[in-house]
């Protein structure tokens, strides 16, 4: 069977190890287009979030290109994005697409839960066979993540711009054709010395700044207009603590111990948020009161009409940690010009902030958020 | 004695008689905020981030209302209540949201997260009660009366087919003797029965001679059953009402549907989506999808009931006539 898959970010790269390593022919999207997002917007309820949109888009690219099964997260326990999967199936159907929608409870069942379906993806794959394909495949998207965590910091002091994330994109690749985890180690190895080597701009003097806010318009770069990227050229290091990478190794295995991946932010947010509000609302707002005091800004991201992320953004004028934050609603209505002006701004604002407070030698409070 | 607000808008139309009872055999006082007006939207608006939804533009206008009539204003945080089914991040940080807005409110709350089992439903209870009395006797009696104040409000809505306000308020029995088609109503109980926030949808249609079914008319079994004849398995825990409701009014012989939405609402954009796909194809069931925000305007929501008024009739008028086939065209 040919098995197909909505992109995030990059989970591609894991998604494809995995499946050709239990026998079974990936079908990867292309890249996010205009044409994506409109194929999604115009099936799609007109109230849903964009990456509703953006998914099943991405679902009918890859169903074009001849995939029998689709492969998406559902289950209760997040936000709208748990309902998903069935009414993106019935719209496909109505539209004359015809496949195995493949449905995993992304909370249940940890690593022998996802393995197990994978077992039944691939037709009963030996278990030996799956657990080792899975563990390549979250070993590649670690060592992505971390080679991508260097990226952040070398954007914005580069010589010549878009030198980093071109040898990002050459890692993606890289870590592609990596055939086993010890050459996934040397090409991570690799990587990471050549964005070190990369010539830098003695004069660069980065801002820090934290990219906060919905887990998929955070990691899917096409959602947010490349925010990241656009930070990076303006001079702010990004910092952000959603990685595909740590959640798996948390949902998957630690948060059998008992141990969340964000205890430290749930814990910040407790005076303002005393509850799980679904999706990445708790998160947002414990980030917002971790981050306050060492970094200089942050950039809040979120799908429109995104339910957690009102409530947090309903909380965080409130609060007694102040910071400067501008937030990014992401949709289909979102404009590139209008999105770098107001970056543009904000990182301006910060760097003046940043400069009175270093001839000041303390702290300045912000006057208005 | 000690005063608790309660506003009138979200959970107020489902859980009213019960929270009241519990107050009340604690020996607090209850405070209601006022209908629905301008001014009170306009100043919970005010306090909200823009992109909010109207119900908590809404309920936040009532809760600053409140705030300096009474000691405490009750804003419960209700999770879930049935195993493996969510509620809209909205209600779940209903009290932190309400906490952060306005301020000058003093929020109590209550987490109610039935799948957790029933000893942490009677220690949130416990909590709540602690406010009032250190007796847990007393609190454990003050519950059960609620529950069942709670049990006898939903099924005399259900034997009487009765609405909430009718109920609540005691607004007379308006449906007549004569009407000449019926419609269902659904969505959730702050849209359909604040008149402020649907512009007297249902006193509209009352006026024009139709008899209105709403989702509280329909036992909590058939809601049910409906959202497993759907979906398979509920997601959200007010589910019931919009999808269950939906797909029960869709088997039983009501003239047209019109689901009420407000704008941005999450789970309503998918639950909504699926009631409405399903009036198309196998239902062949008219349907209109309101969907309303503060800046709805009168005129546009009467022309839009008119037509689809006068699309029910003619359908009525083609079935009735020799010879069709009973469906307009599809």
């Amino acid at each position: 069977m040919k098995v197909g898959f909505p992109h995030m970010g990059d989970v591609w790269l894991p998604m494809v190890t995995i499946l050709r390593g239990v026998g079974v022919e990936p079908v990867v999207p292309p890249p996010y287009t205009k044409k994506t997002l409109s194929l999604g917007v115009r099936y799609s309820p007109e109230g849903v979030c964009i990456p509703f949109k953006l998914t099943l888009g991405s679902m009918i690219e890859s169903l074009d290109l001849g995939a029998e099964g689709i492969i998406m997260a559902a289950g209760p326990g997040l936000c709208r994005f748990g309902y998903y999967a069935k009414i993106q199936e019935r719209i496909l159907n109505e539209q004359g697409y015809h496949f195995d929608m493949l449905t995993t409870e992304l909370f249940e069942g940890k690593f022998i839960g996802v393995s197990r379906f994978i077992k039944r993806v691939s037709g009963g794959a030996p278990t030996t066979k799956v657990f080792g394909a899975v563990r390549l495949g979250l070993k590649k998207m670690d060592a992505l993540d971390n080679i991508e965590r260097v990226v952040h910091k070398v954007r914005p002091v580069e010589a010549v711009q878009a030198t980093a994330t071109k040898i990002f994109d050459e890692a993606k690749h890289a870590l592609d054709e990596a055939p086993n985890a010890k050459s996934v180690d040397l090409v991570r190895a690799d990587f990471v010395r050549r964005l070190a080597a990369v010539e830098r701009n003695p004069q660069a003097d980065p801002l820090k700044v934290g990219v906060i806010g919905e887990f998929y318009v955070v990691l899917e770069p096409f959602s947010n207009m490349d925010v990241e990227i656009e930070l990076g050229k303006l001079g702010c290091e990004v910092h952000r603590t959603t990685f595909i990478s740590e959640w798996t190794k948390f949902s998957l295995f630690l948060s059998i111990l008992g141990m969340t991946e964000k205890g430290k932010l749930h814990q910040a947010a407790m005076p303002y948020l005393k509850r799980d509000v679904g999706g990445d609302g708790w998160e947002t707002v414990g980030e917002v009161a971790y981050h306050a005091g060492h970094f200089d800004g942050l950039v809040h991201l979120a799908p429109f009409t995104c339910m957690p992320e009102i409530v947090a953004k309903n909380i965080i004028p409130s609060m007694k940690e102040q910071i400067p934050l501008l937030t990014i609603i992401c949709d289909e209505q979102m404009g590139r010009a209008g999105m770098l002006t107001r970056l543009e701004a904000f990182v301006d604002l910060l760097r003046r902030r940043r400069d009175a407070q270093r001839k000041s030698g303390g702290l300045v409070r912000t006057a208005a958020r | 004695m000690t005063k608790v607000g309660i506003p009138r808008a979200l959970l107020y139309y489902q859980y009213l008689p019960m929270w009241r009872t519990f107050f009340e055999t604690l020996g607090a006082e209850v405070v209601i905020s006022p209908e629905t007006n301008r001014s009170l939207v306009a100043s919970g608006a005010s306090r909200v981030v823009s992109d909010t939804c109207l119900p908590v533009k809404v309920f936040c206008g009532h809760v600053l209302d409140l705030a300096d009539k009474c000691d405490y204003v009750f804003v419960p945080a209700i999770a879930s209540l049935h195993m493996r089914t969510h509620n809209c991040s909205k209600f779940l940080g209903l009290p932190d949201i309400a906490r952060a807005v306005v301020p000058e409110a003093k929020v109590l709350d209550v987490d109610i997260n039935t799948p957790q089992g029933q000893r942490e439903l009677y220690r949130s209870i416990y909590s709540l009660g602690r406010h009032f009395t250190w007796n847990p006797l007393k609190i454990k009696a003050a519950s059960e009366a609620a529950w069942q104040a709670h049990k006898s409000y939903l099924s005399g809505m259900v034997e009487g087919g009765l609405a909430p306000p009718n109920v609540l308020d005691g607004q007379p029995h308006a449906d007549g003797a004569a009407s000449w088609a019926t419609i269902a109503v659904i969505g959730h109980p702050y849209v359909i029965y604040d008149d402020f926030i649907n512009l007297r949808l249902i006193g509209r249609l009352r006026e024009a001679g139709v008899k209105v079914m709403t989702p509280e008319m329909v036992p909590h079994s058939d809601l049910a059953a409906g959202v497993v004849r759907l979906l398979g398995h509920p997601y959200w825990t007010y589910e019931d009402e919009v999808t269950g409701a939906g797909a029960h009014y869709l088997e039983t012989g009501v003239d047209g549907i019109i689901s009420v939405t407000p704008f941005g609402c999450g789970p309503d954009s998918l639950m909504q989506d699926v009631v409405r796909r399903n009036a198309r194809e196998p239902y062949h069931k008219p349907y209109m999808s309101l969907v309303i925000d503060e800046h709805t305007a009168e005129a546009g929501l009467v022309t839009r009931l008119e037509a689809f008024l006068d699309m029910i009739q003619r359908r009525r008028q083609l079935a009735a006539s020799p010879g069709s086939s009973g469906r307009a065209r599809p």
